[in-house]
């Protein structure tokens, strides 16, 4: 038996990935164990489950694989704190008590931490765990291979050469920091009220109410190089030396105040009894939003451009946070620079652990590939007599539909509570690994009706009215519904990528059609999940409408539900009409 | 020892609710608290021995989270800055606070030692609130929910009283007592932690100013931040698998 474990830690998303004889049995998030939302501590926790469910011990380990290289980063934050002088000064005693307390010795903490032999750690490159996430998981062989996203060590954005040989991944050029689309993006994010690595969905979200009136100054401070490449003005950000802070004040005198965190967002013809300057104000936002969006999806169509024009293969893979914008990842697919487009649904910094893992197993290793990777439910799931148990004991009422009425007896069941207007919290099986709910814990409803959005924005996931949610649509219908670009049929896979919905259907959709006509679609195959499959189908027969209404299982600010207990708890804690966890249908009791 | 508490929430307090933003903090860092022993009750449902406690323990946690989204919707109230729902998404914020630990408390402690954790804490915060009502310092908005909250907090402190009685009937006492000496001890010691890591700070910062000064700034002219615009990189020449073992 040979094993590798990847992990990924100490900056956003720690997660733990682990490969036996070339499969990969487990992967999953720190978060899920520490409910810390992104928690980016070492994922000891994540460790030992996922040797637990190898029924393996540390020793088997043949190799763990660090996700980058810190040294290399540390040296890079240096330089740019030295850069900076004298004005660095103020994030200089932080940064130095991080990296001196824990960071410099990486090694020595994985050693000590995971009970491992210091020798048998090994470490990838940040943008090669991404680029590795991407290729290694996907079925091409020969591709381009782009990786985007705040900063690893030096680079912000890299291409690789993807081979069906080895060494399999080969670097071929990078773009280097300060100059980053995710930093960009989080600045801008950070400007328009939200939390930095969290808030980024919102301004998709909110761009779609806006027109790209700002196209013009959010092009001063993201030039296009006409090269395919691009550059930060730093005139308008600070995050390579502020503490804080992610852009200057220079910024705000080109676009305005800053919105508010909090703030109510109105734009024009959504409320009218809304107050003129709100409206006015939110208009702003959301027009600065959608061009902060133009601009991003013109940096990565020239990023692809400069790709395609360097290696020539047909497929793109992706990866990094910027992969993420499932937006700009359609827009790319439309412009059919390449014919197919792969990502990875954890492509932010949690699937680094899975890409160094993967990279360590063929690249270091040696292996071949295999066929690739169409699963992600690699996550923690519980055994139903434990469930059972602990309903009981919850005095809760609860009855075993699996049991009493077979798979198909369970999908109609569920198909019957949606088609009532029934909201209901989904937990089944593995978990996901990555930032999205693909249909193991999730939380579905009706997609028909528009006054179904509002209710689960308000009163289950006490979210912002703006915000748009997402379908998980049969595959086989996919195409009679939304006008995909065929290169985004892999990623729309995944709710990677947003295609606008057909006009005539959008009526018949409208909880899940956003305000743009868009809509970011889970094309759900039964070899995907075959029971997730089985219960929009039964809805589908009832309704006329192959779909459901799919987000995150999960309170706002909380991480998504990754036990029963968890999930009983957000289910009593919410507007949630029924749950259901591994079959059973859990209702509600008075206290 | 009462008076001398209750004096001393009340001198904290005052500076507390009348510093710059003093209203949304304290509103902040209460729903981060809440949220904090929300999860690690959830914990302990789930790890529990003691099956006939799984309810009790549910029905706290949904308190808890009840209380976290009700500060939540104070802190939003305030209009102030709302520095909460950044607060909540950063993960080094709530460890740096203390609210979450490595493991859940239940793991750290052990069944006893939980329900007396609950018992010593949820009293102190009873009082706590109890003192902001009753010398106004809150606003009439705050000041309801903090007594609505209060309600609940009670049933806390008598299901984990009740429980530490009965292990007391048991023969327990001496345990009990031991456990909650521990608790107490504890939070002195944690107290102690939290200050003298921000003391130690305080002195490092300056330390660091000056090395920042005097060693950063010769090497200044040295440094400059690239343009931006790709760059061709070339594989690296070492041979993989001491590429693979570097950190550099
Ligand atoms: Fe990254
Ligand atoms: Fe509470
Ligand atoms: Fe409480």
């Amino acid at each position: 038996m040979a094993a590798v474990l990847g992990i990924s830690a100490l900056y956003h998303d720690a997660a733990a990935a682990l490969i036996v004889d070339g499969e990969v049995v487990a992967a999953i998030q720190e978060e899920r164990f520490t409910r810390i939302k992104h928690d980016p501590s070492l994922p000891v926790r994540a460790t030992r489950w996922c040797l637990a469910q190898a029924g393996i011990g540390p020793d088997d380990l043949d190799h763990v694989v660090f996700y980058e290289k810190p040294l290399r980063k540390f040296e890079r934050i240096l330089h740019h704190t030295v850069a900076a002088f004298p004005r660095g000064i103020r994030g200089f005693p932080r940064t130095m008590r991080v990296w001196l307390g824990d960071k410099l010795w990486t090694r020595t903490l994985l050693a000590r931490e995971l009970r491992i032999p210091a020798d048998r750690i090994l470490f990838s490159e940040h943008h090669l765990s991404h680029a590795a996430s991407a290729l290694l998981c996907s079925p091409h062989r020969d591709a381009a291979v782009l990786t985007i996203d705040g900063v690893g060590e030096h680079a912000t954005t890299a291409l690789w050469r993807g081979s069906a040989a080895a060494p399999f991944i080969e670097p071929v050029a990078e773009i280097p920091f300060p100059h980053s689309l995710g930093l960009f993006y989080s600045a801008m994010t950070a400007y328009l009220g939200f939390a930095v690595n969290e808030g980024e969905y919102k301004v998709m979200g909110m761009a779609a109410y806006g027109q790209p009136r700002y196209r013009d100054r959010i092009d001063r401070l993201l030039r296009r190089d006409g090269r395919g490449g691009y550059e930060l003005d730093l005139d308008y950000f600070c995050f390579h030396w502020h503490p804080d802070r992610s852009y200057t004040d220079k910024l705000v005198d080109l676009l305005g105040p800053p919105r508010f965190p909090g703030t109510p967002f109105v734009p024009e013809g959504v409320d009218p009894d809304a107050p003129a300057d709100l409206v006015a104000d939110s208009q702003r936002y959301a027009d600065i939003a959608a061009s902060v969006q133009a601009a991003l999806e013109d940096a990565v169509v020239d990023l692809a451009r400069y790709a395609r024009q360097r290696i020539d293969a047909p497929a793109l893979c992706l990866a990094g946070g910027v992969a993420l914008n499932s937006v700009a990842n359609h827009r790319l697919a439309g412009e059919g620079i390449f014919d197919h487009l792969w990502i990875q649904p954890a492509a932010g910094d949690a699937g680094g652990a899975l890409g160094a893992a993967l990279w360590a197993w063929h690249c270091v290793l040696g292996h071949d590939r295999g066929p690739g990777l169409v699963r992600y439910d690699l996550g923690r799931d519980f055994d139903r007599p434990g469930t059972a148990e602990l309903l009981g004991d919850l005095q809760l009422p609860f009855e075993d539909v699996l049991e009493d009425a077979s798979e198909s007896g369970l999908a109609e069941r569920v198909a019957e509570d949606l088609a009532e207007g029934r909201v209901i919290g989904w937990f089944d099986g593995r978990c996901e690994y990555g930032p999205r709910a693909l249909g193991h814990r999730s939380i579905l409803a009706d997609p028909r009706s528009a006054a179904m959005k509002d209710r689960v924005n308000a009163r289950i996931k006490y979210r912002e009215r703006f915000r748009p949610f997402a379908p998980s649509i049969l595959d086989a219908q996919l195409d009679e519904w939304v006008e995909l670009a065929p290169a985004a049929r892999d990623p729309a896979r995944y709710m990677l990528a947003t295609p606008t919905v057909r006009a005539d259907r959008r009526q018949q959709a409208a909880a899940v059609v956003h305000v743009d006509g868009s809509s970011r679609v889970q094309a759900v195959r039964a070899e995907d999940h075959p029971r997730y499959h089985a219960v929009i189908s039964a809805f589908a027969a009832r309704t006329g409408v192959p779909m459901v209404l799919n987000t995150s299982f999960n309170l706002k600010g909380d991480p998504m539900v990754s036990s029963p207990a968890q999930a009983v708890a957000t289910f009593l804690g919410t507007d949630l009409d029924a749950l259901y966890v591994d079959g059973f249908r859990v209702g509600r009791s008075k206290r | 020892m009462g008076i001398i508490r209750r004096t001393w929430i009340r001198l904290a307090g005052a500076w507390a609710w009348r510093r710059p933003n003093g209203p949304v903090r304290l509103m902040a860092a209460f729903s981060q608290a809440e949220r904090g022993s929300s999860y690690d009750v959830i914990a302990a449902l789930e790890r529990t021995e003691r099956r006939d406690l799984r309810r009790t323990y549910l029905f706290h946690a949904l308190d808890e989270s009840r209380h976290a989204r009700i500060f939540r919707r104070r802190v939003q109230a305030l209009g102030r800055q709302d520095r909460a729902e950044a607060a909540l998404v950063d993960a080094g914020s709530l460890r740096a606070t203390g609210i979450i630990g490595e493991a859940p408390l239940f793991e750290q402690m052990g069944e006893l030692e939980f329900l007396a954790f609950v018992y010593v804490v949820e009293s102190l915060a009873l009082e706590q609130f109890q003192v902001y009502c009753d010398h106004g310092m809150p606003d009439p908005d705050t000041i309801a929910a903090l007594r609505a909250i209060a309600d609940d907090e009670k049933f806390h402190i008598s299901y984990s009283r009740r429980e530490l009685e009965k292990y007391r009937a048991a023969g327990r006492g001496a345990e009990v007592r031991a456990a909650l000496f521990r608790v107490r001890a504890r939070r002195i010691w944690q107290a102690w932690l939290r200050l003298s890591r921000r003391l130690g700070d305080a002195v490092s910062t300056l330390w660091l100013w000056a090395l920042y000064l005097v060693c950063v700034a010769p090497f200044r002219p040295l440094a400059r931040v690239e343009g931006g615009g790709w760059r061709t990189r070339d594989a690296d020449p070492r041979p993989i698998a001491e590429f693979a073992r570097a950190q550099a």
